[in-house]
């Protein structure tokens, strides 16, 4: 098992019209291996910046990152991505989408066979294996995704936005589900999701992120994700404990976007 | 009257199911009608047997071709062929020809076309050759086409070619240009190489564009046949409309002008069939 560890990330992006954005500006932080980390935030804080860089996707202006020690360069099988419109390959069935890592790396077929059979059904997807990817559901086709990324065992899971497309019902199952596959496979996993819920809910770290220049606001430890399985999610979230920091967060953010608002407003 | 009545769709209750009330502008709702669709045909050829009859001394049987003489025409033609080759023979002629510049222009113009969506280098270098000969009209390249490959099939298919591998380059590269740059991240990350970035997401994710522009290089094809066998053969459905025009033979022209059309239709379906069969996906990404 790998830490990540994430080192005076900087990033600017030039504007085509001259002048430039601090997408990111001294980022550093920690994280050891099988820990769920939810990253939050306004638009515009850097933290799909933040996420595509952990990737391999942007090489960062200043900083490094690094995997077990490894800096990383560029994308790599170790780290495995979810994205939030499935990225699935549309001219190839379930099973074969889940097969894709494997099959890359050359793996003996009969061994990718049972694999995914066993990877369906652990996201629920028994039986589906012949459909075509775009006869399933978002949620479903939000289950093959992970069920792909987790074909090649990577160290870390990357999620940007994964349940962002997904019904209001559905994303509340899927939350289970990926809450189960953390237990389960004690991945390390980054989420980035703008719903203050999912992240209280999911993350057992938490970092709330701030823009101009993009940066690690505030940081929390929390409970909620280790018992997350044992406790009914409704009742979770409706408790007294959930509730204070969901608002507590809201404001925070709340705070955020007002400051941004003025800011615009003065500018223009 | 329930309050769940508000939510039946609108119109005459009498009619089972669910029926559409904004159909204009819905393109789902637009399928063409296979009946209008024969009224139409039927409407042409009385148009055309109109004309015929009227009294226009300029329309005589000579210039313009009754519906009996063209039908006699074919079956003169079936029968014994023309100017001693059979119709099949002149048929199969002008399809083998477009057929092979096609192939030559898919062959040729499908790397080019991922090279350009690939490289900016080879993008900087395809550009000016793709975009000046592009709009060039085959026809004006016969005389230097029979100079160069002589006054054969040599020339011929090569004009086909180049009416082909333009509209294939073209193709190719939007195709490549389509991929969602999220598929390619996705790939990439579950461990594929650049070669198995081309071979199994950028291809697959080219092919519904490639297979639409085999589609309109074939139609393109097909209607500069007739430039391309202008000069140098006895065979094929072009060079009998030229013979047999110099005979004023109109009756002859029209027939193969039909034919051209028929063929072509046809060539076009097989085509769309081959779509729906290989390429279920179109459209779905």
């Amino acid at each position: 098992m790998k830490d990540l560890s994430v080192d005076g990330l900087g990033m600017v992006y030039e504007l085509p019209k001259g002048g430039s954005v601090e997408a990111l500006h001294n980022v550093s932080f920690d994280l050891k291996a099988g820990r769920l980390l939810t990253l939050l935030g306004p638009s515009g804080c850097g933290k799909t910046t933040l996420l595509n860089i952990i990737a391999g996707f942007l090489a960062p202006t200043s900083g490094s990152v690094t995997l077990g020690g490894d800096p990383i360069t560029g994308p790599g099988q170790e780290r495995g991505m979810v994205f939030q419109q499935g990225a699935l390959f549309e001219w190839q069935t379930v099973s074969q989408n889940v097969a894709f890592g494997p099959r890359m790396n050359r793996k003996k077929r009969s061994e990718t066979e049972t694999l995914v059979r066993d990877l369906l059904s652990t996201v629920g997807l028994q039986g589906f294996g012949d459909k075509a990817v775009y006869e399933l559901s978002g949620g479903m086709q939000q289950r093959v995704a992970l069920a792909r990324c987790l074909a090649n065992d990577p160290e870390v899971i990357l999620m940007d936005e994964p349940l962002g497309a997904l019904d209001a019902l559905t994303r509340e199952k899927m939350q289970g589900l990926i809450l189960k596959l953390w237990q389960e496979t004690g991945k390390t996993i980054v989420l980035v999701t703008h719903s203050v819920e999912e992240a209280l809910y999911l993350g057992d770290r938490l970092f709330v992120m701030a823009p101009r220049p993009g940066r690690i606001e505030r940081e929390y430890e929390l409970p909620f994700a280790k018992d997350g399985l044992d406790v009914d999610p409704r009742e979770m979230k409706a408790s007294p404990e959930f509730i204070a920091k969901r608002e507590e967060l809201l404001s925070l953010i709340w705070e955020m976007e007002e400051q941004i608002m003025g800011h615009e407003g003065a500018v223009s | 009257m329930t309050a769940l009545a508000r939510f039946r769709p609108a119109g005459r209750n009498r009619s089972a199911g669910a029926r559409k009330t904004v159909t204009f502008g819905d393109a789902s709702e637009v399928k063409g009608s296979p009946s209008w669709s024969i009224a139409s045909l039927i409407f042409l050829f009385l148009v055309w047997w109109w004309i015929k009859r009227g009294p226009d001394p300029m329309v005589n049987d000579r210039t313009f071709p009754s519906l009996r003489q063209s039908w006699d025409a074919f079956f003169e033609l079936v029968n014994s062929g023309y100017r001693r080759v059979g119709l099949w023979d002149h048929t199969w002629a002008s399809l083998w020809r477009v057929l092979k510049g096609l192939a030559y222009g898919v062959v040729v113009g499908v790397p080019v076309g991922f090279a350009m969506g690939l490289s900016n280098r080879l993008r900087g270098i395809f550009d000016p050759v793709v975009e000046l000969l592009r709009p060039v009209p085959p026809l004006a390249l016969l005389p230097l086409f029979i100079v160069w490959f002589g006054i054969g099939e040599g020339s011929k298919v090569n004009l086909l070619f180049f009416a082909a591998v333009w509209i294939m380059v073209i193709a190719a590269r939007a195709g490549v240009l389509g991929v969602q740059g999220s598929k390619v991240h996705a790939a990439y990350s579950l461990g594929a190489n650049r070669w198995q970035i081309l071979r199994y997401v950028i291809l697959p994710n080219a092919l519904p564009d490639i297979f639409t522009g085999m589609r309109v290089a074939l139609g393109v094809c097909w209607g500069t046949l007739v430039a391309a066998e202008l000069t140098g053969t006895t065979t094929g459905l072009g060079a009998m409309i030229f013979a047999a025009s110099k005979f004023f033979r109109m009756d002859i022209v029209v027939v193969s002008i039909i034919i051209i059309g028929v063929i072509g239709v046809t060539m076009d379906l097989i085509m769309r069939f081959l779509e729906r069969r290989l390429i279920p996906w179109r459209g779905k990404g």
